[in-house]
């Protein structure tokens, strides 16, 4: 058993994790046709990537999801544990939990800990601009500008960064790092001694700090 | 207010379980309080007192309130920041990183063996605190260097190389909206990226770093010794650059002044070599005016807490809102800094009889104009730089992280007489002027009130005329090589709409352009790009620039007056571009161009640039662009969706 979760209770929410008032509790259905709730299943006390798609999206979406399946491979072990990636439709009306499912499936990213997710739209527009929001009417109003970027949160020490999708591997690994749940100073002062090796290394060949 | 602090205080001991209780820190804000006031020059007693103090519980944040809680306008006095008090550190700083006695990792020195620090070193402790922004307000929970808003101010000699050590003492869990992470950026300084707070380089708590500061002219190669005095700059400012988070951890307090003389700007008033003899004595004659915008929550168990929220109601200026300044009739300079974290300031200088009174510019971004330029509404009009709506007649417009020295002379107006700094916006004050304003102005739009004065025996005598020339510029060298940023918000339809420069989102892992040091740029800045209807305030790292043309949608436009000086925060309206001109001497690394609106750095607006040492550096680090663009190629970039 990962040793994460053998000491781990129950997830618990940061004590300012803003709750339901920021994710809302709405009831949304995965792929496997699942009822669960948005913050009570899903966000409380957990790590998670949101990004919205949807099913007939021929564009950006399968690219999206391609890069998310890299991340996951990397990250397996955590997934499903303390580490979580939900696709949200935009599109709740034509992806039905089924469609979303036969989506998971041709792309590969039927796994576990990843869910699809579709709902009511009025609940899904609302969880859209809880997440994405930009406090600007001309941004928030365009359903289309929010598919390219992920939302990483994490509630149990209230986190809450977001990535571009189409960074890189490394980019998309290290942000997701920045919302784990912080390390001790033991653990921190064995990576900082680490990182000043590769630091010199890269000092000794370029001349100055420059890939770490 | 002492009358509940007093009733307070009696029950003491009740409820202090091992951590500070609410009453206690009451108590202390009252000792501390009480001892600005008695003690006002006893600047180590007060640090020591800082570094003494508990650390305060955490905030219980609320609900955004419809507006902050009322103030009474000019109660609090405006002072200074208090200076900070150098330090001999143990242990010694040392060229390459001290992991063993708890440094975070990074890169060495560079040019540590001419610029050994050796006189005058400084510990800056990042840490929890809280700070009093109005008398009618209970303390407010703060993140500040050594516990403080704003940050003690380092006061600074060129050829005076030195270290800031920068302590996180920030709480390992939090429940404010700050990060625990930092990494500090002195601004706009020349030395090395491990002390230029790059913005992926940040350490967490538990761990210090020395920052690394030169204070010296910029051209150490080509003018050997301390570089080319004509570089000099004054006005410099450190804050946190922590990716993702600068404005969060600015906006609970983590910036302040750094302030460096030279022979022509000594900080005294004394006639010496040199000397320009402008007002010069720190919080005396010489402000720092550090403003901010905050909104704040009902004042609830003792405590005026921040909202965790850009765009505030309530305009701080050193720390205090709506304060009051005692003036002598003689001149003052101030140093106007705007750490945003998001908006722009217009400000004027209103008279008693309400017409605009005249600001002499003498620097912009630290830099000394060559020749001083006045701004007001009368003869001096065509000198504002508002020149976009909304236009401020004789208004000085100081966008995030832009700094505009002034020199104000009140030595024309009589004894009693009451002027007042004015903002364009208004703010919310919710209670009348104690005093009958000018004409045409209103209290929620006052930023300070100065009283004038005689001037008293003991107080030092005015300065003479400012000089009608204050310096005379370098040369730039010819241009090896020309680069165009442009700055834009994904437009609509793409995919995502984050802002941008180049179409690249931050990532520290890959440059965007590599530059070979000890060569010369010109680089257009461009915000005339596709949809953009933004003010984008840009910042680059490490030397000043000079502006060669400005753009308006495209078609050349004089350079503005104030705009003509050097700068490093290079503004663009809407449609706005400019070309400038800057070079890349003397030390090689990673540096940072971005949008100083800090919502907007914090959205992406930043791009990590180069400057390599040699060819070799630079093949390589032009590959690593290479595979970076390959990376980014290999998806379909800026496709609709549908």
């Amino acid at each position: 058993m990962d040793i994460r979760t053998m000491f781990k209770g129950a997830f618990e929410p940061h004590p300012a994790s803003p709750g339901v008032t920021r994710y809302t509790n709405a009831v949304l259905r995965t792929q496997d046709n699942k009822e669960v709730r948005f913050y009570d299943d899903l966000i409380r006390g957990k790590q998670a990537v949101v990004n919205f798609m949807y099913a007939e999206c021929h564009g950006a979406c399968p690219l999206v999801t391609k890069t998310m399946i890299a991340t996951y491979n990397t990250l397996k072990d955590r997934m499903g544990k303390d580490l979580f990636f939900y696709s949200i439709t935009t599109k709740p009306k034509d992806d039905t939990p089924a469609a979303l499912k036969h989506y998971a499936e041709t792309r590969k990213a039927n796994l576990p800990g990843w869910y699809f997710l579709t709902g009511d739209s009025f609940d899904i527009e609302t969880i859209r601009f809880r997440l994405f929001g930009m406090n600007h009417p001309g941004f928030d109003l365009d359903s289309a500008m929010h598919a390219g970027s992920l939302r990483i949160i994490n509630d149990a020490t209230n986190t809450w960064l977001m990535v571009e999708a189409f960074a890189s591997q490394k980019t998309i690994l290290k942000r997701i790092s920045w919302a784990d749940p912080q390390k001790s100073y033991a653990e921190r002062v064995v990576e900082s001694r680490a990182r000043q090796i590769l630091i010199n290394a890269d000092v000794k060949k370029y001349g100055y700090r420059r890939d770490v | 207010m002492p009358k509940k602090k007093a009733k307070d205080r009696q029950g003491i001991g009740e409820e202090t379980k091992g951590t500070i209780s609410r009453r206690n820190v009451l108590k202390i804000g009252a000792a501390a309080g009480a001892a600005t006031v008695l003690a006002p020059n006893v600047l180590t007693s007060t640090e020591a007192l800082a570094f003494q103090d508990p650390i305060p519980s955490e905030p219980v944040i609320c609900v955004t309130p419809a507006t902050s809680p009322p103030h009474h306008p000019f109660v609090d006095e405006f002072t200074a920041p208090f200076p900070a008090v150098d330090t001999p550190l143990n242990p010694q700083p040392t060229e390459f990183a001290n992991l063993g006695a708890g440094e975070a990792d990074r890169a060495p020195h560079p040019r540590w063996a001419q610029f050994t620090p050796a006189h005058f070193t400084y510990e800056l402790k990042a840490r929890p605190g809280l700070h009093t922004f109005h008398s009618d307000f209970s303390p407010t929970y703060i993140w500040g260097f050594n516990g403080r808003y704003p940050a003690p101010t380092c006061l600074q000699k060129y050829g005076k190389p030195t270290i800031v050590r920068f302590h996180n003492n920030l709480p390992v869990s939090t429940t404010t909206f700050g990060r625990n992470e930092m990494t500090i950026h002195l601004h706009n300084g020349h030395h090395g990226s491990e002390s230029d707070g790059f913005a992926g380089d940040f350490f967490g708590t538990g761990f210090w770093k020395d920052n690394h500061y030169l204070n010296c002219y910029a051209g150490l190669n080509a003018f050997g010794g301390n570089g080319d005095p004509k570089e000099k700059m004054g006005s410099f400012w450190f804050h946190d650059h922590r990716a993702e988070f600068t404005l969060n951890n600015n906006v609970l307090g983590m910036n302040g002044m750094f302030l460096v003389y030279d022979p022509t700007d000594p900080g005294h008033e004394h006639p010496s070599a040199g000397s320009l003899q402008l007002p010069g004595y720190y919080g005396v004659t010489d402000f720092p005016v550090i403003l901010v915008d905050h909104r704040f929550c009902p004042t609830e168990n003792g405590r005026t807490e921040l909202v965790n929220a850009a765009g505030g109601d309530k305009f701080i200026i050193n720390g205090k809102i709506q304060p009051k300044l005692t003036v002598r009739r003689r001149k003052y300079r101030f140093r106007f800094l705007n750490t945003g974290p998001t908006q722009t300031y217009d400000i004027t200088l209103i008279k008693p009889d309400g017409s605009v009174g005249t600001m002499v510019v003498i620097a912009t971004d630290a830099n000394f104009l060559e020749h001083p330029i006045p701004v007001d509404a009368g003869a001096n009009a065509g000198n504002s730089n508002s020149t976009t709506a909304p236009i401020v007649a004789g208004g000085l417009r100081v966008s995030v992280a832009e700094r505009y020295d002034v020199v104000i002379d009140f030595g024309a107006f009589p004894a009693g007489s009451k002027l007042y700094l004015k903002e364009n916006r208004a703010m919310f004050v919710g209670n009348p002027s104690p005093d009958p304003l000018p004409p045409g102005l209103a209290i929620e739009n006052v930023l300070l009130q100065f009283n004038v004065v005689n001037t008293e025996a003991w107080f030092p005598r005015d300065t003479p005329a400012i000089p009608s020339t204050l310096c005379t510029y370098p040369t730039l060298p010819a241009t090896d090589n020309t680069f165009e940023w442009q700055f834009v918000r994904d437009p609509v339809g793409s995919v995502p709409r984050l802002f941008k420069i180049n179409g690249f989102a931050f990532d520290p892992e890959i440059p965007r352009h590599c530059i070979l040091q000890d060569t010369c740029e010109e680089w257009l800045l461009n915000n005339n790009v596709g949809g953009s209807a933004w003010v984008h305030p840009v910042h680059i790292h490490f030397e000043e620039s000079r502006t060669l043309k400005r753009f308006v949608n495209g078609v050349e436009v004089p350079v503005a007056p104030l705009l003509s000086g050097r700068k490093d925060v290079n503004r663009l309206e809407a449609g706005q571009g400019a070309l400038i001109k800057m070079q890349f001497r003397d030390i090689s690394g990673r540096y940072l161009i971005h949008c100083h609106n800090m919502a907007h750095e914090d959205a992406f607006m930043m791009v990590r640039w180069d400057i390599v040492p040699d060819a070799a550096a630079k093949a390589a680090c032009d590959a690593l662009m290479a595979q970076g663009l390959k990376e980014l190629g290999s998806k379909v970039r800026n496709e609709e969706v549908a």
